[in-house]
């Protein structure tokens, strides 16, 4: 039974990777390669942080939320975002078309966050005799952040893949995009600072998420217009 | 029904199913608390010439159930969880002799009972629960339990765990692996037999003033019996039975180790000081002691006060005895005795018991002395023999079932009376050893000694030859007398006992094989729901349809 409950929770985790994987046209143009370059992108960033992280971080003696720490932990989450800068631009993909080549940077990253960070903790914990919540809201964490990191992908490919970019929606691309990198450090403000309940917390990732993908669409959509818009004049 | 229709319905099915999932996991946030792990005591499983009794098992892993259970409802995997405060005998009996088949027992004990009270604001309630604790000590130790019986105190886990499943087994489900509940872990060892069970005696010699002549000193000896033997043995301190013996003893060893430090006030009489081991086993030990004298020290023994069970706050206490109380010896003993206690406001009763040979059942020390021919009485506030395993110290008899003020009493009687004899001042009124003289008694010595004992189990067969309190005991009686001597014997072979005596038993809230399913269920929607989302929104809704009717049409085309 504790063997099913570390099933249930791993096909939450890691079944919407796959189930995006192969419903979306991603698998008709095989797109695997990017995805797992991205993944191995992502542990290299990991890498880096945790060495940055080390040096330069200071271990807290109390759990209050210290605004330099964060700052400097924002800074170093800063990092992530080269990370992503180089897997969607500067690694050599075969011919995929733009819309896919974000896509699967997106889902690689976000399945190596997945792994690296909850499949240890799953493993270890749900197959237990003692029944938590912990792993099925993990599993729904790793949810909103696969839909997160899409989301951000997505923003990344507009401010960096396109070549001409729309200027009008340039600051709201760039504030998306601002609020996505610094979504670790406000959920850890919200947990740490307001002292909201783990259910609160997972509840505001889940909105936070499904609002952001929902702008970055948008802004998607408006670009494309804008763009045909731009080539019909 | 077209395939649109289907794909269409399943979706709405599947959010409304989930959402109706969600409502329930949500409304059931309270389920998710750690485990915890609670310290258990385990009943004692021992043979009595060859036939068992106790709880003959200590693995344990089920759910925990509470009263009132459904009539006929099927108990053999669920451990039984009774609050001692609360408990109900004759419901116990049902599951001990009744023969009802359960997977387990847990009685919870109050946690007072195992500390100290202090001031004399004895709780009615106390008294209640000792009452309780004591029969049903006796229902637990003569029963055959073919399941395992834990003892733990109660405190706030238990307490939270206790309520829970009382709440669950009152909405009508018995906790079993389909309705969640908690699971009652132990994870221990099959219970092995002590293999040579030992027993300790150690025996203190004070010598006497040897006067002209090479004549043998008379010796007074002064016995007690320092093992417990009870229901949970490793809660089995016996600060009564006989704590308050050893105690008494120890102190009066202390104290004519003053008056015989110098030759000037040394008496005439050698002491011999004996704590033996074996008590709640016809006096087993007291047997061996006994035959390991030799013929000179034992015709040299005067008289032998034996020490049992002398704590208790009432102001009256007995002397049993073999021999006749017409015989010259025992008239003597008990004047003596008498004359002290007018004086404390105490008062002595005689008892008179006769010697069966031939029957084993030995029920106080001195009989062990009679059997082979040694003057001897015991000092007790029991007016009545008990029976074998009765009154052997167990889970009621903690630090706060003795009183201090009798235990100086019983102490100033028998050193008085002794003195008194030893120094050829009977019917004087003299006070040997007064207060706040230097032969006092020290209250303080005494309270230590009675708190060492009443913290440490001392159940013969699990004290091994080397344990703390037999080398403290030791060390103590060294202290004050010039000889010490230690015995090692093997237990008779009529009692044998096994081991595992206290285990952690953890307690895990565990969700039911139906949530397990329910969670697969939902997830596996939302995993559908996800991909015929993805797969509408990327490729259109007829891809979605071709892709559900495409199995079909390639098997016909393999076929």
């Amino acid at each position: 039974m504790t063997v099913f409950h570390f099933f249930n929770c791993a096909m939450l985790t890691f079944g919407p990777h796959a189930v995006y994987y192969s419903a979306t046209t991603l698998s008709e143009y095989d797109t695997i390669g990017t995805s797992i370059k991205a993944a191995v992108v992502y542990l290299i960033t990991a890498l880096v942080k945790l060495i940055c992280l080390a040096t330069f971080l200071k271990v807290p003696e109390n759990d209050n939320f210290d605004p330099y720490q964060e700052l400097l932990k924002a800074l170093i989450g800063f990092i992530d975002v080269a990370g992503f800068y180089l897997a969607l631009t500067r690694l050599t993909h075969r011919n995929i078309s733009q819309n896919h080549k974000y896509q699967a940077v997106g889902l690689g990253w976000a399945f190596a966050d997945s792994v690296l960070h909850r499949l240890a903790p799953l493993w270890v914990g749900a197959r237990g005799l003692e029944f938590t919540w912990e792993y099925i809201f993990q599993g729904i964490e790793a949810n909103a952040n696969l839909v997160l990191n899409l989301a951000f992908a997505a923003l990344g490919s507009l401010m960096w893949l396109k070549k001409n970019k729309p200027r009008t929606l340039l600051p709201i691309i760039y504030a998306c995009a601002g609020i996505l990198a610094t979504m670790p450090s406000i959920i850890s403000y919200l947990r740490r600072t307001l002292g909201w309940q783990r259910p609160k917390v997972l509840a505001f990732e889940m909105i936070s998420s499904l609002v952001m993908a929902f702008l970055s669409w948008q802004l998607l959509c408006l670009s494309k217009t804008i763009n045909t818009a731009k080539l019909l004049i | 029904m077209t395939g649109r229709q289907r794909g269409g319905g399943e979706v709405v099915c599947s959010i409304y199913s989930v959402l109706a999932l969600v409502l329930i996991l949500v409304a059931c946030v309270e389920l998710g608390d750690a485990a915890t792990a609670v310290d258990v005591y385990r009943l004692i499983q021992y043979d009595l010439a060859g036939a068992p009794y106790g709880s003959r098992f200590s693995g344990l892993n089920h759910h925990a159930g509470s009263e009132p259970f459904a009539p006929g409802a099927d108990l053999s995997r669920t451990v039984v969880i009774l609050p001692v405060r609360e408990l109900n005998l004759t419901l116990l009996q049902e599951y001990i002799t009744g023969g009802r088949a359960i997977g387990g027992l847990l009685l919870l004990l109050p946690q007072d009972i195992g500390n100290k009270i202090v001031g004399g604001n004895k709780n009615k309630d106390i008294g209640l629960v000792r009452s309780i604790l004591s029969e049903l000590e006796q229902l637990l130790i003569h029963a055959n339990l073919p399941y395992p019986v834990y003892f733990a105190f109660e405190n706030d886990k238990t307490n939270a765990v206790l309520a829970d499943v009382r709440r669950g087994d009152a909405a009508g489900q018995p906790a079993s692996a389909a309705t969640g509940g908690y699971k009652l872990v132990v994870s221990t060892a099959e219970p092995k037999k002590v293999s040579s069970p030992t027993i300790t005696n150690i025996q203190g010699w004070l010598p006497g003033l040897k006067g002209e002549g090479t004549t043998q000193l008379p010796t007074i000896a002064v016995v007690a019996s320092y093992d417990t033997f009870g229901a949970a043995p490793a809660l089995s301190v016996g600060s009564d039975s006989n704590g308050s013996g050893a105690v008494v003893l120890l102190e009066i060893a202390r104290l004519f180790s003053r008056l015989y430090s110098s030759p000037k006030t040394r008496g005439r009489y050698n002491l011999l000081f004996g704590l033996t081991s074996g008590g709640p086993y016809n006096y087993n030990g007291t047997m061996k002691w006994l035959r390991s004298f030799d013929q000179r020290l034992r015709e040299s023994i005067e008289y032998a006060i034996c020490l049992h069970s002398i704590g208790s706050s009432s102001n009256e206490l007995w002397l049993h005895v073999s021999k006749p109380p017409e015989n010259a010896y025992i008239k003597q003993v008990y004047e003596s005795l008498s004359d002290v206690a007018k004086d404390l406001g105490v008062t002595v009763g005689i008892k008179h018991k006769k010697i069966n040979i031939s029957n084993p059942r030995v029920a106080w020390e001195h009989e062990q002395f009679s059997r082979v021919r040694v003057t001897a009485a015991t000092l007790s506030e029991l007016s009545v023999a008990p029976e074998l395993l009765e009154s052997t110290g167990g889970l009621h008899d903690t630090r706060d079932a003795v009183d201090e003020a009798a235990i100086h009493r019983s102490i100033k009687l028998v050193a008085e009376s002794l003195a008194r004899h030893i120094y050829g001042y009977e019917g004087k009124n003299i006070n040997i050893f007064a207060d706040n003289s230097s032969l006092g008694i020290n209250p303080s010595y005494v309270n230590s000694w009675l708190d060492l004992l009443s913290r440490t189990p001392r159940v013969a067969a699990f004290l091994s030859k080397n344990d703390p309190i037999i080398s403290a005991l030791k060390k103590e009686l060294s202290d004050h007398t010039d000889e010490v001597h230690v015995q090692h014997e093997i237990m008779d072979g009529m009692f044998s006992f096994y081991d595992s005596t206290r285990a952690t038993m953890n307690i895990y809230q565990v969700a039911s094989v139906t949530f397990d399913l329910l969670l697969l269920v939902a997830v596996g929607s939302y995993l559908i729901f996800l991909f015929s989302f993805l797969v509408i929104i990327t490729r259109g809704l007829d891809d979605l349809i071709h892709m559900l009717r495409r199995p079909p049409q390639r098997k016909t085309k393999a076929a």
